[in-house]
């Protein structure tokens, strides 16, 4: 019951300054996109099976792209990994 | 200081890009396109989300977006973002810090999104030395990957490996849920047969699997 109520009050709280500060985050945050791809990657997340595809991890291309030394424009700052459908792409990303 | 979404028990590339991330000044950002979904994943929608998970990551929210913003304010209904304003928005930010920006399956993002969407990462690449994106898709969008982004793309090829297969069989065989129909004898024809058939048929069983 009184954490019934102090759910309650916290919202009229927020509700409150939501009023009195426009730049409220959550309402900015809403504003830049409807979408929540946390869901899919969670999704993925509790499905893969720990370390398979590793190996990509320790590709020379992999490893040039993740690397610090990104100015002088000599290395390729997209990677694009292919693949058939069902080879697990989703679960390497 | 950083937070990341989704990085607990996350995928294998975004994880290791997240335990960097926590050391450095780093941000990761993520995007997943789903055929079924695509009348909600516009450029506007996606690009916005990238933006979004930026922000959100930060202590403080950018001068760029608060503007962006209170501007919309003064505007009447709709939600007044274009795809301009949130790539400047998204170029501010990421110019200044290094960023890991990661799109699953372009290839379920309808062809007339793409090229938006490809071309607004080539914008952001331009003037952000410090973005690196990673990208997966089916074959047949990478040509435009590499065209679109000027030839600016590393390719690497996708294949499940035998020792992938048999771990992800030996993983799937311990979570059945039906272990009551299951013997010694069909386990081992499993462990035996489906490895051993060729990659090529692999893939296409599972094709036919995701099919409606």
């Amino acid at each position: 019951m009184s954490q019934a109520f102090s759910d309650i009050h916290h919202s009229f709280n927020i509700t409150n300054s939501f009023n009195t500060s426009p730049d409220d985050k959550s309402e900015i945050l809403a504003w830049l996109s409807p979408l929540e791809p946390w869901m899919r990657h969670q999704g993925i997340g509790s499905q893969r099976v720990d370390s398979i595809g590793a190996w990509l991890l320790e590709t020379r291309e992999f490893r040039r792209w993740h690397g610090s030394s990104t100015e002088g424009g000599s290395i390729h700052a997209t990677l694009f990994c292919d693949g058939n459908p069902g080879v697990g792409k989703s679960y390497l990303m | 200081m950083v937070s990341l979404i989704g990085c607990d028990n996350s995928s294998l590339v975004i994880d290791k890009l997240c335990d960097e991330a926590r050391k450095e000044d780093t941000s990761v950002v993520y995007f997943y396109f789903d055929f079924v979904a695509r009348n909600d994943q516009s450029p506007v929608n996606m690009l916005g989300s990238l933006l979004k998970q930026l922000v959100s990551g930060l202590e403080k929210i950018p001068e760029v977006v608060v503007q962006g913003f209170r501007e919309q304010r003064k505007g009447v209904g709709g939600r007044g973002l274009q795809i301009s304003g949130i790539l400047k928005m998204l170029q501010t930010i990421t110019a200044r810090r290094r960023t890991f920006i990661c799109v699953d399956a372009l290839d379920e993002c309808v062809p007339a999104h793409r090229v938006v969407v490809l071309e607004s990462l080539k914008q952001i690449l331009q003037v952000s030395p410090n973005t690196r994106i990673f990208i997966t898709g089916r074959p047949h969008v990478g040509s435009e990957v590499e065209r679109r982004l000027d030839g600016a793309a590393t390719f690497i090829l996708i294949q499940p490996t035998e020792d992938g297969v048999v771990r992800y069989l030996r993983n799937r065989l311990e979570g059945d849920t039906t272990p009551e129909v299951m013997n010694s004898t069909l386990e081992a024809e499993i462990m035996r047969s489906i490895p051993e058939t060729n990659s090529e048929t692999y893939v296409e069983t599972s094709a036919r699997e995701r099919l409606p």
